[in-house]
């Protein structure tokens, strides 16, 4: 029994080929860096054999943090007494980029007496480009086996399956070369095996020429931005509408076989009203994986990175701050972890602190039901443009805007040198992206999202309806223990001109933004206000809200850290409880003191 | 900043940012960059003493420019693209 190592430079699809040996479903992308831990599998065909894939480097000599532990785990795993056999995923199209780190890890492959063997990846692409390459000569030269594959369409995967798990190989002749010789007979190989001429890095330069051209380019990325904000509202609506209606007629139907009573209010409003407050933005999550990962491996993402460093770096941040922060706009976990392929720190720690404001898909449903309460749905220019988008347009606007402002201030005040932090990125090669593991990755993100955030929200949901019910049996909101909690806390937001029900609704919100809408609809007596928010809009404009209070609420939840996930991420991934702590403190007071000046603004204008 | 020891003087060569669309030159050295292992990386990614470099596209307002060298691109910015010296003829 033998284990195998995956090992490679960032890029070359190590992860891609993980997945088809193990049937595993880790995240994949065109996009370099995005494997960020060892990742461990069994093969399909033994499940005695464990697979690890190792983080993509260019060399063992590392530049960054999570660098150096990847390279300290493979040399864990080669000092270890287990047999395992070092497989290298060579990049077929670009063979010079991976041949250093593959010669340094031959060489220590053989001084720890281990198998070595080279998968030759991407090979579709060599064949279909009918680009030659002298696969047996590679062989020699490198004094390895060498083994043509394609993670994309399985080709040569099983004969190199079997190579792995059985084979017996000589090894490596590299045990005593110095690390000169290594250098350079990686660049004599590379010179002499690479294919010929440059047909793929010329093809690839066409389209940058025009999707990075000064003026096409811009006009490309508005249009593919735009286009990626069109599809998260218009393609999920008709998703959510579909969610909303199964929730609501499941609760309609248990209401109808039910006896009125406290278990039948619980059913209704505490479970199904739970269920719906996290089930309705599966499909917006999903959607926006979905177009992201489309991004990704299409490779545009790389190139609106590049695009987007300049503009970036006037507020301290750079363009590889780009990917975190597009992430953000879906959720501020995956946003946290893509910033890990950050090799700065300093660069790292300043991403969390903007990622915390970009205007997250939980904040969504909260915008529309203020929008809902505040904006009159109507449309201008011919019915091509309605007065409640633009209000949605102009809170992303605002987010975004908060987070770059706070970025920059913050990264004046750290009087660092961040602006001088060197900017390399490898481009990955266009491709048309594939549909099969970009769904996985959607629908994995999507079922992560029900698990984990679905089950405070749901918890929330319920606990708040317990709250809201005793000790009266929901006869009078007012007497609840839920109002005693909101007027205990009521001096807070009373500057704000919101009264203990808003309060109470922000408190619970402070678990997940989502459970705002639930806790208000649950206080207004409106079951399924996640759903379908337009009853709870009406009751709240009823209720006296005024449109200062409306419009300083907005502002409040624009800026305010309401996520015990993200905070709990940003602790662990910027190994600083304190920093932490210290952004949801600092966001709490930043966001109720420009909501309390936004609504003396606002009162005295109104008024 | 500090330099690394190369055959090539600093005077002969100029910055790989110098180059125009389409302009190939080859790696003279790249200057160490203090407090930083930017050097080892970019000559992980190949860009070694005598290597041939080009450059594909030079975005418009300052954009880090894309450079092919051994059979790969990269997006470099102009302070990292300026510590990349390369010179007309191949060195020795």
């Amino acid at each position: 029994m033998r284990d195998i190592l995956l090992v490679g430079a960032p890029n070359s699809g190590k992860s891609a080929l993980f997945n088809r040996l193990t049937g595993l479903k880790h995240k994949v992308a065109n996009y370099p860096g995005i494997t960020i831990d060892v990742g461990k599998g069994h093969l399909v065909s033994d499940t005695n054999v464990s697979l690890w894939d190792f983080p993509g480097t260019y060399s063992l000599t590392a530049v960054s943090g999570e660098e150096q532990v990847a390279i300290d785990n493979l040399r864990c795993a080669l000092n270890d007494d287990r047999e395992a056999v070092i497989a290298m995923v060579l990049d077929a199209t670009r063979l010079e980029k991976g041949l250093t780190y593959c010669l340094q890890v031959a060489r220590e492959a053989a001084r720890s007496k281990k198998t070595f063997i080279v998968l030759l990846n991407m090979m579709d692409i060599i064949e279909n480009d009918d680009l030659e390459l002298d696969i047996a000569g590679l062989q020699a030269a490198l004094g390895v086996p060498v083994f043509p594959v394609s993670a994309r369409t399985g080709n040569g995967v099983n004969t190199a399956e079997q190579a792995m798990v059985s084979g017996e190989f000589d090894l490596p002749p590299w045990a005593e070369t110095p690390d000169v010789l290594i250098s350079g007979s990686a660049q004599q190989i590379g010179d002499r095996f690479s294919p010929k001429g440059d047909l793929l890095v010329r093809r690839q330069a066409r389209l940058d020429h025009w999707l990075l051209g000064t003026v096409s380019g811009g006009i490309a990325f508005v249009s593919i931005m735009t286009l990626f904000f069109q599809a998260i509202f218009t393609w999920a609506a008709p998703l959510m509408d579909g969610v909303e209606a199964v929730v609501l007629s499941m609760g309609g139907l248990v209401a109808s076989v039910m006896p009125s009573g406290m278990a039948a209010d619980f059913i209704n409003d505490a479970i199904f009203g739970g269920l719906g407050a996290f089930l309705v933005f599966v499909p917006l999550v999903f959607i926006l994986t979905l177009i992201i990962g489309a991004l990704e491996d299409s490779g545009y993402l790389a190139r609106a990175a590049l695009i987007c460093h300049r503009p970036l770096s006037y507020f301290g941040l750079s363009g590889k701050s780009f990917v975190p922060l597009l992430s953000g706009v879906a959720c501020a976990i995956p946003a946290i972890y893509a910033a890990r392929t950050m090799s700065s720190m300093q660069e790292r720690l300043l991403t969390y602190v903007a990622i915390p404001l970009m205007p997250c898909s939980a904040r969504l449903p909260v915008y529309a039901l203020l929008i809902a309460i505040l904006i009159p749905d109507g449309t201008f220019f011919g019915g091509l443009i309605g007065w409640q988008g633009l209000a949605m347009s102009a809170i992303y606007f605002f987010g975004i805007s908060t987070a770059l402002l706070v970025a920059a201030l913050v990264s004046r005040l750290g009087n660092d040198n961040r602006r001088g932090q060197p900017f390399i990125l490898e481009l990955p090669a266009y491709r048309v992206p594939i549909a099969r593991p970009i769904l996985r990755s959607a629908l994995n993100r999507a079922w992560h999202f029900v698990r984990k955030a679905g089950s405070v929200i749901f918890m929330v949901t319920i606990g708040v309806w317990i709250l809201g019910y005793f000790p009266n049996g929901g006869e009078d909101l007012a007497g609840s223990w839920l109002a005693s909690l909101g007027r205990f806390i009521e001096p807070v937001f009373e500057p704000l001109g919101l009264d203990w029900r808003y309060g109470v609704a922000i408190i619970a919100s402070f678990l997940a933004r989502e459970v705002f809408v639930g806790t208000l609809g649950t206080i207004f007596g409106i079951e399924n206000a996640d759903a379908d928010p337009a009853p709870l809009a009406d009751q709240i404009a009823a209720s006296g809200l005024s449109a200062a209070s409306g419009v300083a609420l907005v502002v409040f939840f624009t800026i305010a850290l309401q996520c015990v996930s993200t905070v709990a991420l940003l602790a662990r991934e910027a190994k600083s409880a304190r920093f932490a702590i210290t952004l949801m403190v600092g966001y709490f007071v930043l966001a109720w003191i420009v909501a309390w000046l936004v609504f003396v603004g606002s009162s005295a204008l109104l008024s | 900043m500090t330099h690394v020891s190369h055959s090539v003087d600093a005077a002969d060569s100029r910055s790989l940012w110098s180059l125009s669309v389409d302009e190939r030159a080859y790696v003279a050295f790249v200057a160490d960059h203090d407090g930083d292992n930017i050097c080892q990386r970019l000559a992980d990614m190949g860009f070694l003493a005598g290597r041939s470099v080009t450059c594909l596209v030079t975005p418009g307002f300052g954009a880090p420019r894309v450079y092919a060298v051994g059979g790969s691109t990269y997006s470099i910015d102009k302070r990292t693209a300026q510590l990349i010296r390369v010179v007309n003829e191949r060195p020795a």
